[in-house]
């Protein structure tokens, strides 16, 4: 669905990326572990064009998006849910979602019902503003909102950052369904250890700019020291 | 019975003053431009009346074409200039700046440098609540009050209102949502050009039209920006109604020369103490 290669980029003058490979197939969720400031937002940034690329390849459902501008990225069907969350504070959840579905014609601009059936609380507050949610509810509505771009693939940055852990089990559990329900593909960056555990397939581990390992979440599980060796501190 | 003949021609300055300083607004909180040549726009637009009324053809066509040419030359100049220059804040100050003198120079080389005054379109007087008023500058604020109206409505209730706040709040973010910000910027840029040279058309009849009329107005709409803050369109309409109403009234009180000083100094107090404006928030680069 999504294979990057051998990308280059640089964040504010200095490279950060040396040369990613990572390749993430239809259907899967895919877990991006490392420690801060190994690259793993700026690749995030770079497949969605909002960060220049220095050289490498990104292929995204078999077509090339070096080079296209975000909002057509966009539109060939990747969603981003941005690290901290980057909802619409001033707008309602209503108008939040409605940004999402601009592009389309107005008749068919329609938030998808199967959103609220995953995010209940959305629809019981469409007409309040986001800004006053909880950070969990605001993550429901950052992963509601790209939802409803109706993307073919969704890429998370640290959605369990500053959430309380009931709430990250929860949506742990509503990633795993949207994906079993839709065949979306799932990429997450995540540090916390648990929550890769209960909802991704496969995990790479990147360093330093580069990706070092890659392996099933079995395998982690029966050998923690992967995880040790590569995040802990 | 002078004074209230004092307050109407305030209150019409101060409309007239928002209605230009909406159209900065609008591009500087889109495209983080800040348009120097704004001021020109609205000398294009008188010029397209004084074209207009020249040409025999009186004011009234003039008044709605000019909204209309100086919106394409607003475009074209995007096309050409503004668009290559976006996420180079200096390098736009410089370029609009520059284009400022080059149109003022233009309209010299072809008008001359003197001043043109074209014939008053509604020349009656309105009398009502015990004084006499000039008919025309009831219509000026009749239009000011109607197009304030119309752009708030466009930013607030429209889908294209929407998404132009999303760009404002949060470009790349309205970007992965899959807006196409490039166009947002053209379409922005034509509308506060658009804006601009409304206002000078609608200006024209009262103004001595020559090439340094711009700057009457780019300065004060300019300050009334940074008195309002620029996250919100309601900024404009306060710092419209601080920036025009001080000005008004102490012209009126002492003199226009007094007034700038007071003015000025006023601004600086007010961005001493609220650098992002009166009703602005610190928002994002």
């Amino acid at each position: 669905m999504l294979k990057v290669e051998a990308l280059h980029a640089s964040y504010g003058g200095s490279m950060v990326l040396h040369g990613v490979d990572l390749s993430i197939n239809r259907g899967e969720i895919k877990a991006l572990m490392g420690r801060n400031g190994m690259g793993k937002t700026t690749l995030m940034r770079a497949v969605m064009g909002l960060l220049p690329i220095r050289s490498g390849k990104i292929i995204f459902d078999g077509k090339s998006i070096h080079g296209l501008r975000t909002h057509e990225i966009a539109a060939l069907g990747l969603g981003y849910v941005p690290q901290g969350r980057e909802i619409f504070g001033d707008f309602t959840v209503w108008e939040n979602l409605q940004l999402s579905m601009l592009k389309l014609p107005r008749a068919e601009r329609k938030i998808p019902e199967v959103i609220f059936q995953y995010f209940p609380i959305l629809a019981s507050r469409k007409y309040q503003k986001a800004g006053s949610f909880s950070g969990g509810e605001q993550q429901m509505l950052a992963i509601a909102r790209a939802l409803a771009t109706q993307p073919k693939m969704l890429l998370l940055d640290e959605p369990s950052e500053g959430i309380q852990p009931s709430i990250v089990d929860q949506i742990s559990e509503i990633l795993k369904k949207i994906n079993a329900d839709t065949g979306i593909t799932i990429l997450i960056v995540e540090q916390n250890v648990d929550m890769v555990m209960e909802t991704a397939i496969n995990c790479a581990f990147m360093e330093k700019g580069r990706i070092v390992e890659t392996c099933s979440i079995e395998a982690l599980q029966e050998n923690e020291s992967i995880i040790a060796c590569h995040i802990a501190v | 019975m002078d004074f209230s003949i004092q307050i109407l021609n305030g209150l019409n300055y101060i409309l007239v003053l928002i209605l230009v300083a909406m159209g900065l607004v609008i591009i500087f909180g889109l495209m983080r431009v800040i348009n120097m040549a704004h001021g020109e726009f609205f000398l294009l637009g008188a010029y397209t009346v004084v074209m207009t009324d020249h040409a025999g053809l009186g004011f009234w066509p003039g008044l709605f074409i000019a909204p209309v040419v100086v919106g394409i030359i607003g475009m074209i100049i995007e096309y050409l200039c503004i668009r290559h220059l976006y996420q180079r804040f200096l390098d736009t100050i410089l370029a609009t700046w520059g284009l400022s003198i080059a149109i003022k120079q233009l309209v010299i080389v072809i008008f001359g440098p003197a001043g043109l005054m074209i014939k008053p379109p509604l020349p009656q007087l309105v009398s009502f609540m015990g004084i006499e008023y000039p008919a025309y500058r009831l219509f000026i604020m009749a239009v000011a009050l109607m197009t304030i109206g119309l752009t708030f409505y466009v930013f607030l209730r429209t889908d294209f209102g929407l998404g132009a706040r999303a760009v404002i709040a949060n470009r790349d973010m309205a970007a992965v949502l899959g807006i196409n910000t490039r166009k947002m910027y053209r379409t922005t840029f034509t509308f506060g050009s658009a804006l601009a040279g409304l206002a000078g058309a609608v200006m024209a009849p009262l103004m001595s039209c020559d090439p340094q009329m711009g700057l009457g107005f780019f300065i004060p709409a300019f300050l009334a920006i940074l008195v309002g803050g620029t996250g919100t369109l309601a900024g404009v309409l306060v710092g419209g109604g601080a920036v025009g109403g001080a000005d008004s009234l102490i012209s009126f009180i002492y003199s226009p020369v007094i007034s700038q000083i007071v003015v000025f100094s006023l601004v600086i107090i007010v961005i001493r103490i609220r650098p992002q404006g009166l009703l602005g928030s610190r928002g994002r680069g």
